[in-house]
């Protein structure tokens, strides 16, 4: 008689989500997967949307996976928003009234756009815009045609790649920053002004330190304008809003069994909820661990690491999730950006070295901690993290991390950034 | 996104399928008639010095190749491998594709391009031609074909050929850049493409053959003669004539610049065998891909870079003409071509699922 098999139901299509369900296919043939998503009939690549919307890309081309293969591998897509959770019946509730039964569950909602409540933002009906999902997307086309300038506010990735597809349909920027420069949370001084130049050599009018204090409707509700915390006014028929993302978890607190809510979904080393059966994972998930503070990690990387160990989890291995070195990437406009370790989160007693290419936009920072390196941030340039990834497991110094920097580069051929320039400096200055 | 304005909505509409696209398609086609079927061109290429209706054709080509190639290394200027190889395709189709051809015949020699081999141009191991050579250009085209061209795909890949020398490579890299997302991803056409274009090489082959049989029988056997003349026009006229010549070109605004390229080419197919064993790779740095799919949207020949890529597997492709475009659009440097000294990872399948 053959054993009534398991049926896994996975929240969210995203990364987390869809690592998961390949996980879980991978190692249960049998096993009923179901992936459930309100937001997109596939899974597709959310980092993608930039060059759909400077229609580099078609939204079909940011799909990873051609769409038979979820058919191959019998995984169920169910379009839907969840809205309600019962863990005792093991139950999950969608907003049209349908119900599905799960043995186990993963939820990988993801992010939402944080919100923030200017003076005046009631009375504004259309033109501010978010750009995480593929609903945004569908509202930032919709405005442009309509949109001469716009106003982006927040200098972190999304905010910059927002003002990079603005730019691309020749509106008149205003980028906001509220700090000095732009990203300090992972650039430095001297980094962040060399992004800045870039930002504004594109044309954006750049403001640091700047930040919205008051908003304006205008006709039929669209926005007109906004003021600064200067006094400026700039008028907008747009305004992008990309000051950070938030866990998706709200909906949960209303849920017939709700599970332990934080920040995010509070998850244990396995990914597990504080109800039985229920996992999360992803950028909903915070962990907590014996050692850490409890933390989320929101970027492609975490939550495809996520979603594949939680289905190990839901299978039955042994998980013991750690926070793994951090390691991130990223494009502001042309420059390359890459970084490993701990840079702006360094202890204080932490050394800095940074080098700045003489005639390039490029640049080098080595952080070391007691001779070891820690950390590093690199610019303008292709370098291969997981070389400096064991460079900082092996307690490098500096002096060899600069010696052996040519092992970790990963130019095109013929386009190595060209280090002496470095090595000339380090030799004057011993 | 489309962009605005009228010249925005012609871009999009011109790579992208529309009224436009099939518009050039249909003029292509109605331009390689006149060519191949017709002598509208011949009082041209006389009255240019160039001869034929050929010789016009290829100072068309040559004028598209460098137009091209200025557009590319314009566009690609941060891009130091791409400003070697388009300076290498440009100098190539204008030196040996172009201007020696037209020197030899000045010369009284015959018009023998260095930059074509067989198995792409058969015809220089036809041994009614070959045996006709002046000694150093039958010496090239024996050594060429049997020593220089598969040495030179083991150690760098078949790049060295489809995308840095090649006339049909050329000009899909430089007058076909705008329309290289076209290419059909999907695993049904990666499944056709390995059966036609190993059957062309397959026919070539036999075409080779067989015109060495005829050759060394002379005539003895007039039934095989004949059938060996109809099955080399056979072959002229589907391969040489309508699928390299005409629809290779027609097709570029509907199915991307490398159909004739990647499903067709004889030389592809070999080439494609030798770097498969050879030291060429696409390196994927690990974990750092972000499924964002740009490479695999303007791969020209149609691999699903992305699916590599986000398995953080190094790869090399059969079909790879190793134009070096992925790495280029990749937003976080994932990518990286290079000829290895170790020899390549076993194949491993992307999902190790056994399926029912």
């Amino acid at each position: 008689m053959p054993t009534p098999s398991m049926h896994y139901l996975i929240v969210g299509n995203g990364v987390a989500g869809v690592s998961a369900a390949l996980k879980l296919r991978e190692r249960e043939q049998e096993a009923k997967i179901a992936l459930l998503s309100g937001e997109s009939d596939y899974f597709f690549s959310r980092t993608a949307l930039m060059y759909a919307y400077m229609d580099q890309m078609s939204l079909k081309d940011l799909e990873p996976y051609e769409r038979g293969k979820y058919k191959d591998l019998r995984i169920d897509l169910i379009k839907g928003w969840m809205s309600d959770l019962d863990a005792e019946a093991r139950l999950v509730t969608l907003s049209d009234g349908r119900t599905i039964r799960y043995d186990k569950l993963l939820l990988a909602t993801g992010s939402l756009a944080r919100q923030t409540d200017w003076p005046g933002l009631a009375q504004v009906k259309e033109g501010v815009v978010n750009f995480v999902t593929l609903q945004d997307l569908g509202r930032c086309e919709a405005l442009t045609p309509s949109t001469r300038e716009a106003v982006v506010v927040g200098g972190g990735l999304i905010g910059v790649e927002l003002v990079e597809c603005l730019l691309h349909h020749g509106r008149k920027i205003t980028f906001l920053v509220k700090d000095p420069w732009y990203w300090p949370v992972a650039l430095g001084g001297e980094e962040g002004e060399m992004i800045n130049q870039h930002i504004r050599n594109h044309g954006v009018d750049l403001r640091l330190n700047e930040q919205v204090t008051e908003v304006f409707a205008g006709e039929g509700g669209r926005i007109r304008g906004v003021r600064l915390a200067s006094g400026a006014e700039v008028p907008c028929q747009m305004l992008g809003v990309a000051i950070g993302v938030t866990p998706q978890i709200e909906f949960l607190r209303r849920a017939k069994t709700p599970p332990a809510l934080n920040r995010g979904i509070v998850v244990d080393e396995a990914f597990l909820t504080s109800l039985p059966d229920v996992y999360a994972a992803g950028d909903c998930a915070e962990i907590t661990l014996a050692e850490t503070k409890p933390f989320v990690e929101q970027i492609w990387y975490s939550a495809k690491r996520h979603g594949m160990l939680a289905a190990q989890a839901m299978l039955g291995d042994p998980i013991h999730y750690q926070k793994p070195l951090f390691f991130n990437s990223a494009k502001f406009f042309e420059i390359e950006y890459t970084t490993v370790g701990q840079v702006n989160d360094a202890p204080q007693d932490a050394e800095h070295f940074f080098w700045k290419h003489p005639h390039k936009e490029a640049s080098i920072r080595l952080v070391t901690r007691n001779g070891a390196l820690i950390g590093a941030n690199l610019l303008g340039a292709r370098w291969d993290h997981t070389v400096f990834e064991r460079w900082v497991r092996e307690h490098r110094s500096r002096a060899f991390v600069l010696a052996h920097l040519r092992e970790a580069q990963f130019d095109f051929e013929f386009g190595r950034l060209d280090l002496r320039p470095l090595y000339e400096k380090e030799l004057v200055h011993g | 996104m489309v962009k605005e304005g009228a010249w925005g909505k012609f871009a999009h509409d011109v790579t992208h399928r529309g009224v436009s696209a099939w518009l050039l398609a249909g003029l292509l086609l109605g331009f390689y008639y006149l060519l191949y079927y017709t002598e509208t061109f011949t009082p041209w290429g006389k009255a240019l010095g160039l001869g034929s209706k050929w010789g016009f054709y290829g100072m068309l080509y040559t004028l598209a190749v460098l137009g091209g190639g200025a557009y590319m290394l314009r566009r690609y200027k941060h891009n130091r491998y791409q400003i070697v190889r388009t300076s290498v395709v440009m100098f190539v189709q204008f030196t040996f594709a172009f201007a020696t051809p037209l020197l030899l015949k000045a010369f009284q020699q015959p018009e023998y391009y260095f930059s074509y081999l067989w198995p792409l141009k058969f015809d220089y191991f036809n041994p009614y031609v070959l045996f006709n050579l002046p000694l150093p250009m039958l010496l090239y085209s024996v050594v060429g074909s049997l020593v220089m061209v598969p040495l030179l795909a083991v150690f760098f890949g078949k790049r060295w050929y489809c995308s840095w020398v090649c006339g049909c490579g050329g000009l899909a890299n430089t007058t076909g850049e705008p329309w290289r997302h076209l290419s059909d991803k999907s695993t049904a056409s990666w499944r056709f493409e390995r059966v036609a274009i190993y059957s062309v090489l397959g026919l070539c082959v036999v075409l080779t053959l067989l015109l060495f049989v005829s050759f060394g029988i002379k005539n003895r056997i007039p039934e095989l003669t004949k059938f060996i003349t109809q099955y080399q026009y056979f072959y002229g006229l589907l391969v040489v004539t309508w699928l390299s010549g005409i629809l290779g070109v027609v097709l570029y605004p509907i199915n991307g610049t490398r159909v004739w390229c990647r499903f067709f080419c004889p030389m592809a197919a070999l080439l494609g065998v030798m770097h498969k064993v050879g030291r060429f790779q696409i390196r994927v740095k690990d974990n750092m891909c972000i499924s964002c799919g740009m490479c695999s949207t303007y791969c020209e020949m149609g691999i699903d870079v992305r699916a590599y890529a986000q398995a953080n597997q190094s790869f090399t492709r059969a079909s790879c003409v190793g134009c070096g475009m992925c790495a280029e659009v990749c937003p976080r440097g994932v990518l990286r071509l290079e000829n290895v000294s170790k020899p390549q990872p076993q194949f491993q399948p992307l999902v190790q699922i056994t399926l029912r």
